[in-house]
């Protein structure tokens, strides 16, 4: 194994646990603060360290300070089975980290001869990965649910049962239905049949070849992370907690976890399997390779107005009512933050005209479009979970005989006809 | 040699875990035993390379058949009046061991004559294009007759639930 070989897998893996578990915090945030927003409120905004609050992200390193340091109680009814009990809520951690890590965040690159995946777990056989090791979560919640004894726990446990089951049918049609268009089980194959375009003009998007499949996947991955309208499985309003009524302090917060991270790996299997990847529309992997100079002059146009924007609405943000005296150090987190955002923009600004002026060479021109893609897929990734927040505060959640007749009366008939028309529709272009 | 070493882990577990299964007193115990088995076995088949069968395995055996026991284990409350009534079980079982004893004599012959090395397999072998253009085009027959059989399985479960109704009126 060469140097470069051993510098992108650690690499990759360092990214992977980075995005899947950093994300955990930013996603509590954003889940409260657009609660707040949409319930016309503010939203958590006083935690700070030394005055820093930024934003209010702060607030979730101290539920996780005070999750580790409560106190783990048992039910006194659990007698036997103890073990799995505890073990329980690190199944459906552990099955929703797993599942995340067969993402491409950039394109295969090559160095000295050697092809090397941008991807935690460089295997071709990413869509099956995320299918069976995204089903094991479902142990965790059974264990858990069964073993709490408890009325509330076991019917949330019975209802994550048969909606993961019913769920789990047109999910996986959809995907079939994705494979037949895109005639591979590997992501990045996958990411790669996308940077085309149809009729010379649209970007060959899984969303816009298949949108009918998009839609059915959607549904169907909202259900299986159990994320509102669908949040039947914990319907605080009906059964409490469900299968976490019983679990406090770590365990609890590893279920809680677990959750954020299925979602986390919901959104980049969508954006991957659907909405172009790491792909920038109508710049494939070999185009920016070779225009790289017009692509970081375009960004260095955008960056100082991006910046811009940025810093004005945090002036704007950042502040108290006047009629309240003492600020908290607002101001001086304003300062400190546009200061470094500056010095951020300039050092980007610099390196962007290094590659427009002197060309990067290739193997710079390598590195910088891998990391362009990485941040068009952190982008991208960020978005898609803000579309699941927005839709959980939205929408009122379903009876759940409602979500069951979704599931078996609409999906799987309709994920079924789209399997026969696309398979209809590949036959018919090879003939 | 640590292929080695993760081959005896795997199989410690497989052993330890289905001899779990069959001696644990509550359902439960048995399939988080029997999950522990099949996740090893699936170790054992991505020890040998074959990435498909490991991840079916995992797809099938733990996603599929463990959920849905799960499934009906915390949907169904089963009672000890509705269970059968086996006064003499471990005698029966102790008598049935004896009685097979002569058979795992054999089983041992068996595997001690097996060939140590083996051919290598092709490349395209248990890949998911090989596993696939080979079940669909030398078994297919086979495979369709299968399918047929479950959906008579199925068919047969729902009718034989559907008429004794006198309890879920």
């Amino acid at each position: 194994m060469s140097t470069a070989a051993l510098i992108v897998t650690l690499g990759s893996i360092v990214l992977g646990a980075l995005l899947a578990l950093m994300m955990i915090p930013v996603l509590v945030w954003l889940e409260r603060r657009i609660a707040g927003l949409i319930q016309d409120r503010v939203g958590p905004n006083r935690t700070n360290i030394l005055g820093f609050r930024l934003g209010g992200v702060v607030q979730s390193f101290a539920d996780v300070i005070k999750l580790v340091f409560k106190e783990e109680y048992y039910p006194g009814h659990i007698k036997t089975g103890r073990w799995l009990y505890i073990i329980a809520p690190a199944i459906t951690f552990s099955a929703a980290l797993l599942a995340f890590m067969v993402i491409p965040f950039a394109d295969t690159v090559q160095f000295g001869g050697e092809s090397l995946r941008i991807q935690p777990l460089p295997v071709d056989y990413g869509v099956l990965w995320y299918l069976a090791i995204g089903a094991l979560g479902m142990i965790g919640i059974f264990f858990g649910g069964w073993l709490s004894h408890n009325k509330y726990s076991l019917l949330g446990t019975q209802r994550a049962g048969s909606m993961g089951l019913s769920y789990e049918l047109p999910l996986g049609l959809a995907v079939v239905s994705m494979m037949l268009t895109y005639n591979t089980i590997d992501f990045n194959e996958m990411v790669r049949w996308q940077s085309g375009t149809v009729l010379g003009v649209v970007p060959a998007w899984g969303i816009l070849v298949q949108p009918l499949a998009f839609i059915i996947f959607v549904v169907a991955i909202f259900a299986e992370t159990n994320r509102a309208p669908f949040n039947v499985v914990e319907g605080e309003s009906e059964i409490i907690s469900g299968h976490m009524t019983e679990f406090s302090a770590m365990k609890f917060a590893l279920y809680f976890m677990g959750e954020y991270i299925a979602m986390n790996s919901a959104s980049a299997v969508v954006i991957t399997m659907f909405l172009g990847g790491y792909q920038l529309p109508w710049l494939s992997t070999e185009m920016l390779n070779i225009h790289f100079g017009i692509v970081a002059l375009a960004l260095m146009a955008v960056l100082p107005l991006f910046l811009f924007v940025i810093i004005r609405w945090m002036r704007r943000n950042n502040s108290v009512r006047t009629t309240v005296s003492t600020d908290g150090g607002r101001d001086f987190e304003t300062k400190v933050l546009t200061y470094a955002l500056i010095g951020m923009g300039v050092v980007l600004e610099l390196i962007l005209g290094c590659f427009v002026f002197f060309g990067g060479g290739g193997t710079g021109t390598a590195i910088a479009v891998i990391l362009l893609q990485i941040a068009v897929f952190v982008f991208k990734l960020m978005c898609f979970n803000i579309f699941f927040i927005v839709v959980r505060w939205t929408l009122p959640r379903f009876r759940f005989d409602q979500v069951q007749t979704l599931g078996w009366h609409y999906l799987l008939p309709l994920s079924l006809l789209n399997i026969f028309v696309t398979a209809i529709v590949i036959v018919g272009v090879g003939l | 040699m640590i292929e080695q070493g993760i081959f005896w882990i795997l199989t410690l577990f497989l052993v330890g875990g289905s001899l779990g299964m069959i001696t644990s007193r509550h359902s439960v115990f048995a399939s988080a035993n029997f999950m522990l088995a099949m996740i090893a076995l699936s170790g054992i088949f991505a020890l040998l390379n074959q990435s498909f069968l490991f991840l079916a395995q995992i797809l099938v055996a733990v996603g599929a058949v463990i959920t849905l026991a799960l499934l009906v284990i915390v949907s169904v409350n089963i009672h000890q009046r509705y269970t059968p009534d086996e006064p003499n079980m471990r005698r029966w079982l102790a008598g049935v061991s004896l009685l097979v004893l002569p058979f795992f004599v054999l089983l041992i012959n068996t595997a001690g004559k097996m060939p140590i090395s083996f051919k290598d397999v092709p490349a395209e072998f248990g890949t998911v294009r090989g596993v696939g253009a080979t079940l669909f085009s030398d078994w297919v027959l086979p495979f369709e007759l299968v399918s047929i059989l479950l959906l008579v399985a199925m068919l047969a479960a729902i009718i034989i639930s559907r008429r004794g109704g006198d309890h879920d009126a």
